[in-house]
């Protein structure tokens, strides 16, 4: 809609400000949450540090070879922190945020529904249910990049941090010992189907990371639904950085069992180069919402338990004008505190229904605009 | 004034629903319409209201604000997009907030779906589905000069008052050409309409 729109009819509309105050005070606040998310995210940074220290036993264990691994964790660490404190400033974001972990961390909640929130957890932030009811294909492909990640991060992290380190048993024998910290884990022979498997982890995770990222991505070439509106560096970017790890990632395993380390050294660079990257790019882009679904958990805890209050009815908000229940009653009243915070005067509307939003706005355009047929 | 937009008059609508199949067509949500056609006197008056996104812009899109995942995005052209997959928590809020009704959601899926002004056509020149089927021009897409060389007279609206707060939006309605206030949003408070009491309210049907 490009132009502006027609003058101020009647009423001026400077009564309905976005921003609340002056500009003044909007700059400082911006300042004063970019300083506390700058403290924040760098003691995070810090800890983080100390943590890699102590348990790669005073950099003992600590591998220097992975040592810009290491630093893109630390960098990766400032970002997330710091874009997840500035997120969890905004109005709607804070308050969602009070409520999802007052519901998390209710002792009474805990006693009457303990299973509620691993419930959660499994199905939102684990198996991802939710998806499935948007697309089969798009919850298959999903998993195969999230568990593939997930396994790829168990794998890698501990290790760059040097808390993962794998001795042998014996002098002679085939055993060897993972160890945590430098405390003994299990044993496992090196020749047995655990010990491949522990080897070729990452090439497993990659194998199952290219299947699904390679799926989204024909998709994003392909399907009508997908392609509008799509951004290169914010729907393509993410998925070629994951297709370029785990493909040079699997170079390297190639290069070494049948190329007998043959371009090796240029391929790790590679590979490191594409993992920095993603790691640095991960708090900005689209893979931040890592870091933010685990709020749909709090939401969803949050409702769960304002409908469990009480008799079930009594807890939902009905419609003020068909009855019909609109949200929870919690809910309907974190909304409006959230619109109130937001200087946006018409909060009492959330007290209706959309459809009744809709019908009430016809009437009156029916009874005040023009007059329709009787 | 305003660019291409779509422009809607209420008092042209005859209720045929060929806005909705059309919706239902669109690629961007294929198979669900995201338009909605509301018969406010249902049974005493053949009135009807087809609502899209009014894509507001002053406040700016208030479902984005009250979005607690920064989920919906607003183009450069004005256009209040649908929620982002990715980062939709399926909360409702936007759905509560919107003083138009305009946003659907999908809760298994954990997804808001809304008007996005048919955005793989708009953004390409082409009009919407809804008002490229309208037989009436109840729906129009075009600019406000565009309206009036076709219909002498009329005048455009883009203020809506919701209580004391008027909302400006980027989707204008058609008004009298006499008109200089801004359209009603609704009336809370309404009690008859047309000497009939409205349900809800205090006020029996």
């Amino acid at each position: 809609m490009a132009g502006t729109a027609p003058p101020p009819q009647g009423r001026p509309i400077g009564d309905s400000q976005v921003e609340g105050g002056a500009p003044g005070v909007v700059a400082s606040t911006t300042r004063t949450t970019a300083v506390r998310a700058s403290l924040i995210a760098g003691a995070a940074s810090v800890l983080l540090v100390v943590a890699i220290v102590l348990g790669s036993r005073l950099l003992r264990d600590f591998d220097s070879a992975l040592v810009p691994y290491a630093v893109a964790t630390v960098f990766l660490t400032f970002g997330v922190v710091y874009r997840y404190v500035v997120w969890v400033s905004a109005p709607a974001a804070r308050r969602m945020f009070v409520q999802g972990w007052k519901a998390a961390l209710s002792w009474e909640n805990l006693k009457r529904s303990p299973a509620a929130l691993p419930k959660m957890i499994a199905t939102y932030l684990g198996f991802q249910k939710f998806l499935g009811a948007r697309s089969h294909a798009r919850w298959a492909a999903h998993q195969l990049i999230f568990w593939g990640c997930l396994l790829a991060a168990a794998i890698t992290f501990p290790l760059t941090w040097g808390w993962f380190t794998f001795t042998s048993a014996s002098a002679a024998g085939p055993g060897y010992e993972m160890r945590l910290w430098g405390l003994r884990l299990f044993g496992f022979d090196s020749g047995s189907f655990l010990g491949w498997a522990l080897y070729h982890g990452l090439d497993l995770a990659a194998v199952m990371v290219i299947g699904g990222a390679g799926y989204f991505l024909w998709r994003r070439m392909r399907d009508r639904a997908a392609t509008t509106g799509q951004r290169f560096g914010y729907d393509f970017l993410p998925l070629l950085a994951l297709i370029t790890i785990s493909v040079t990632g699997l170079l390297l395993t190639f290069s070494e069992m049948f190329l007998h380390g043959g371009g090796y050294e240029f391929l790790a660079i590679l590979h490191m180069a594409s993992v920095v990257l993603t790691l640095v790019y991960l708090p900005f882009g689209k893979f931040f919402h890592i870091v933010q679904r685990p709020a749909a958990v709090g939401m969803q805890l949050f409702k769960y338990t304002a409908r469990r209050k009480g008799s079930d009815d009594q807890e939902l908000q009905a419609c003020k004008r068909c009855g019909q229940p609109i949200d929870t009653v919690a809910a309907v009243d974190n909304l409006r505190a959230t619109m109130r915070d937001l200087k946006l005067g018409f909060d009492e509307w959330a007290e209706y229904c959309p459809r009744c939003k809709r019908v009430l706005r016809g009437t009156a355009y029916l009874s005040n605009v023009k007059r329709g047929f009787k | 004034m305003l660019g291409r937009t779509i422009f809607i008059d209420p008092g042209r609508c005859i209720g045929c629903q060929a806005c909705v199949s059309a919706c239902r067509e669109c690629d961007s949500h294929r198979g669900k319409s995201m338009i909605h056609l509301d018969y406010p006197d249902e049974g005493h008056t053949v009135a009807s209201l087809p609502t899209v996104c009014m894509h507001c812009e002053d406040p700016v899109a208030p479902c984005a604000e009250v979005c607690p995942a920064e989920a919906i995005l607003i183009t450069a052209d004005g256009v209040v997009q649908e929620a982002d997959p990715t980062r939709c928590i399926g909360c409702a809020n936007c759905v509560n907030a919107c003083p138009f009704g305009v946003p659907k959601i999908d809760l298994e899926a954990k997804l808001q779906m809304k008007c996005n002004l048919c955005y793989d056509r708009t953004s390409y020149g082409l009009a919407p589905m809804c008002a490229t089927v309208c037989p009436t021009g109840a729906l129009f897409y075009g600019t406000v000069e565009e309206l009036q060389a076709e219909r002498p007279g009329v005048d455009v609206s883009t203020m809506f008052a919701f209580g004391d707060t008027v909302v400006s939006t980027g989707v204008a309605m058609v008004v009298p050409g006499e008109r200089r206030t801004p359209v009603p949003g609704g009336m809370l408070n309404l009690i008859e309409v047309n000497g009939r009491p409205t349900p809800g309210n205090g006020a029996r049907a």
